[in-house]
């Protein structure tokens, strides 16, 4: 589980036009104050390791973000932050380093290949962008590489692009940077018209050519990929979110700990501006659905990759409706099909392939149903079990 | 207190229901909107549950309905056995099922699985034949007419029974009727009234008059805060939609949802996006392709010292960061030997008040800049002594700031002309200088130079106004 504190909830100081907050910013839904204290107390009371997060957490008055890292270090050995960077000063290193920060940084390429996250003009765009290229640089200078993520868009990967991408890729490595989170850009009907999105084929063309490169970059990991063998192989232990059946009621791998302390949802599938509150029952309603509906109706059935994939995320689902299959299912599909093929020329056995998959569907099924949400992993131990 | 939930609709019932207490997987799957909402409406609603449960008990004491059933886990099982007895009525366990994991009692295990049951309970008059609750030999439709369905809504209910249905507000949803759904219609499936049967349609009239019944009857029994909650309920708006046999409804307050036993086949799947707020519009601008942007970010990097493009771009934007404060206090800067006018261009990004010059020997290089800067930014060619010389006469009156890499300054005649101009001299470290020296001290040090002390200087610092002998 990833808990996220949000102080101030989705305020942002650049507001990027594709970022999945950007509903509820709309809306106004974003708070102006904070109670530091109720926010401590909440984490006191879940007692888990947390990131700082927004919104723009670097829009938090410093002293009390100082006493949630403090927190942090006194009680977990460190803290984890994702920030867009623009706002981080040389005051703030010696801080990071003090209460061993763990810094993620979203940026999209140098100069223009960022100029989807847009910060109101093109000079406070590219200003904006100059800044965080610094402080990646500052930071592995200093010892602390960020994880960097990279929303793949048109402005960074469409295929008159994609090179220069994947060469500065090649330097933040050089740099020291060791991982990078990639990201498919949100798409929805309302922003289909902001020519931001990749095409389906556009985008696995993309992933492919980074996958290619980061077999060529043994410093540099991307996750998703690492991660998507990983399921493919039935060991979920380590994998993210959208890996592992999100129920959007109650996000279960993202809490988040809002401004006035209380526990909310991750962010990525309020799409009608409201920041609902967590469900009393986590359930499974989506994966059960999603397996028996045809895919030609928004469903998975008789995907091979179901129990790898289970429909991605449901923040990017098909009409950014949480019930439908993800919108990017056919880039998933493609990768999935592109590790599988690698495994088994490996002579290993995806599941997608596996003799016992229909058995394991039909106990991850019998599981969802009564609302337990067991491991692949855990799964395959009970089928091999003699 | 019980642990007893309702089941909506009330009797015949599916003999295989997807989840046997719906009411109670809709309730425990509100999200609500807000804390304010969370804290008005959840006691509310938790109210509301044992008050249905009193009402339609008095329903049955008073013989209107025949029974009821109710579902409990073990733990509330005397509890609600007891509460029917204490006005004179019966419980009989007519089935159980195994409950939902996430409710399992902490302690409960697999050796102790009655804990692990939810069951279901008729509750009606002595002596009570728990036969009652099946369909009759007459016929669904009578069997709920006899549980206070009107006999169009026992008809369709009836009619939805019969074709493998268990869920009154799926069914109606997955009609393709147009009709708004009432909120007391659409948040029936709560198992709080006031409609408690299954209705035919949206707007049944007969429906209206029962959920009127059971308000009157609530207001007898002495309910009457929480009867105006319903009627407050009632009146609220509300979005209900059906899509892969997944029910959701959305209210100003919380949402909920639940999985139905409405299939696909029979499903009415939502095709419209989910309503948003408009966004802003994008940016405007079409990519260029990677031959330009390498152009943007500079030809000449390794003229100036620098592995990659990336790398110049990186470098320059990082001694911009350092140097914000230094910035700020000025009014003026020159970048000499400023190659294509990168870190004029990024200077000039952070604060385009600045007054700036660049010097470049390298005509076409000096060329790019002007290209890159525009002709209101002066960018003065010739060798190094002599574009420092027209800058002097330039700006008689000296600079604030000069950026230069020692390297590429030719000599200590240059430095000392640098410093003629500049009230500060701020040292650039390139890939080159740094990959050799390590860092800004070595590297100043190797090259006669000392550093203002006091700041961190990984890739630029200022040059101490102590004597220097560049080497």
């Amino acid at each position: 589980m990833t808990v996220e504190v949000r102080p101030l909830g989705d305020k942002c100081n650049i507001k990027c036009r594709y970022c999945y907050q950007e509903g509820i910013r709309t809306a106004g839904n974003v708070p102006t104050r904070y109670d530091l204290d109720a926010i401590m107390a909440t984490l006191d009371r879940l007692a888990e390791p947390f990131s700082l997060f927004g919104g723009e957490i670097m829009m938090t008055r410093r002293p009390d973000l100082e006493r949630l890292m403090q927190l942090g270090f006194d009680r977990h050995g460190g803290v984890g932050m994702q920030t867009n960077g623009t706002l981080i000063e040389e005051r703030d290193i010696e801080l990071f380093r003090k209460y061993r920060v763990r810094i993620g940084i979203s940026i999209d390429g140098p100069g223009p290949l960022n100029d989807a996250r847009w910060a109101g003009s093109l000079p406070a765009t590219r200003r904006a962008t100059a800044r965080i290229e610094a402080v990646i640089e500052t930071l592995c200078r200093e010892g602390m590489p960020p994880n960097v993520i990279v929303t793949l868009n048109r402005m960074n990967a469409a295929p008159e692009r994609l090179g220069v991408l994947c060469e500065w890729i090649r330097f933040l490595g050089s740099l020291g940077v060791r991982k990078l989170r990639l990201h498919l850009l949100e798409q929805d009907e309302t922003e289909g018209g902001e020519g931001l999105a990749l095409t389906a084929q556009e985008n696995l063309a993309a992933l492919r050519r980074l996958r290619r490169l980061e077999q060529e970059l043994p410093s540099v990991q991307f996750d998703i990929f690492a991660e998507m063998a990983a399921m493919l192989r039935g060991d979920d232990a380590r994998t993210s979110c959208v890996f592992h059946a999100c129920d959007p009621y109650a996000t279960r791998a993202v809490v988040g700990v809002e401004s006035d302390g209380r526990l909310g949802n991750c962010g990525r599938t309020n799409k009608d501006g409201v920041t609902h509150l967590r469900a009393g029952r986590e359930a499974f309603e989506r994966q059960l659905s999603l397996y028996r509906t045809p895919q030609a109706e928004g469903g998975c059935q008789g995907c091979r990759f179901f129990l790898a994939c289970k429909g991605n995320c449901p923040g990017t689902a098909i009409g950014g409706d949480w019930r439908m299959r993800s919108v990017d299912c056919p880039v998933w599909f493609g990768l999935f099909e592109d590790i599988e093929t690698e495994l088994q020329a490996k002579g290993e056995t995806a599941i997608s392939r596996s003799e016992r998959r229909s058995d394991l569907e039909a106990k991850m099924i019998a599981a969802w149903s009564i609302g337990d949400n067991p491991t692949l992993h855990s799964l395959i131990e009970q089928v091999d079990a003699p | 207190m019980t642990s007893a939930w309702l089941t909506w609709p009330r009797p015949p019932l599916a003999a295989t229901p997807r989840e046997p207490v719906v009411a109670k997987a809709a309730t425990q799957r509100i999200s609500f909107s807000g804390p304010q909402a969370r804290s008005l409406w959840q006691p509310r609603l938790e109210r509301l549950r044992h008050v249905a449960l009193a009402i339609e008990f008095e329903k049955v004491r008073q013989g209107r309905i025949p029974a009821t059933l109710v579902w409990t886990d073990y733990d509330g099982v005397d509890a609600l056995t007891e509460q029917a007895r204490a006005i004179g009525l019966d419980a009989k366990p007519v089935k159980a099922s195994l409950g939902y994991a996430a409710d399992w009692p902490p302690e409960a295990s697999i050796d102790e699985p009655k804990r692990l049951l939810d069951y279901a309970f008729l509750i009606g008059a002595r002596p009570l034949d728990a036969s009652i609750a099946e369909p009759a030999a007459d016929g669904l439709a009578q069997a709920a007419m006899r549980f206070g369905y009107p006999a169009c809504c026992a008809r369709s209910w009836a009619n939805d029974l019969r074709h493998g249905g268990s869920d009154p507000l799926a069914s109606l949803l997955a009609r393709d009727d147009k009709a708004a759904m009432p909120a007391h219609v659409a948040l029936a499936v709560l198992g709080l009234g006031p409609l408690r049967h299954a209705p035919c349609s949206a707007d049944c009239l007969a429906s209206r008059e029962g959920s009127r019944a059971f308000l009157d009857l609530g207001r007898e029994l002495g309910f009457v805060e929480e009867m105006a909650w319903l009627e407050e309920i009632a009146d609220w708006a509300v979005d209900a939609s059906l899509v892969n046999g997944i029910a959701e409804i959305t209210t100003a307050t919380f949402r909920c949802t639940w999985l139905s036993d409405e299939g696909a086949a029979r499903a009415r799947p939502l095709r419209r996006a989910v309503m948003r707020p408009e966004k802003r519009k994008a940016a405007p601008g079409e990519p260029a392709d990677s031959a330009n942007i390498l152009t943007e970010f500079g030809n000449g990097f390794e003229a100036a010292g620098f592995e990659s493009p990336f790398a110049m771009r990186s470098r320059f934007s990082t001694v911009v960061w350092e140097q914000t404060a230094a910035l700020r206090r000025a009014t003026s800067a020159v970048h000499v030997g400023c190659r294509e006018g990168l870190l004029l261009e990024l200077i000039a990004q952070t604060k385009s008040k600045l007054k700036l010059y660049g010097t470049e020997e390298d005509a076409a290089a000096a060329e790019a800049a002007r290209r890159r800067l525009g002709a209101s930014l002066p960018v003065l060619g010739g060798a190094g002594l002599e574009a420092l010389a027209a800058l002097a006469r330039l700006v008689p009156e000296g600079l604030d700031l000069a950026f230069v890499d020692p390297k590429q300054l030719g000599g200590r005649d240059a430095l000392a002309a640098v410093r003629a101009i500049a009230k500060t001299v701020i040292v650039i470290g390139t890939d080159r200088s740094l990959h050799r020296f390590k860092d800004m001290n070595a590297y100043a040090a190797a090259m006669g130079l000392a550093l203002l002390p006091g700041r961190a200087a990984r890739v630029s610092a200022a040059l101490s106004p102590a004597n220097d002998r560049l080497h």
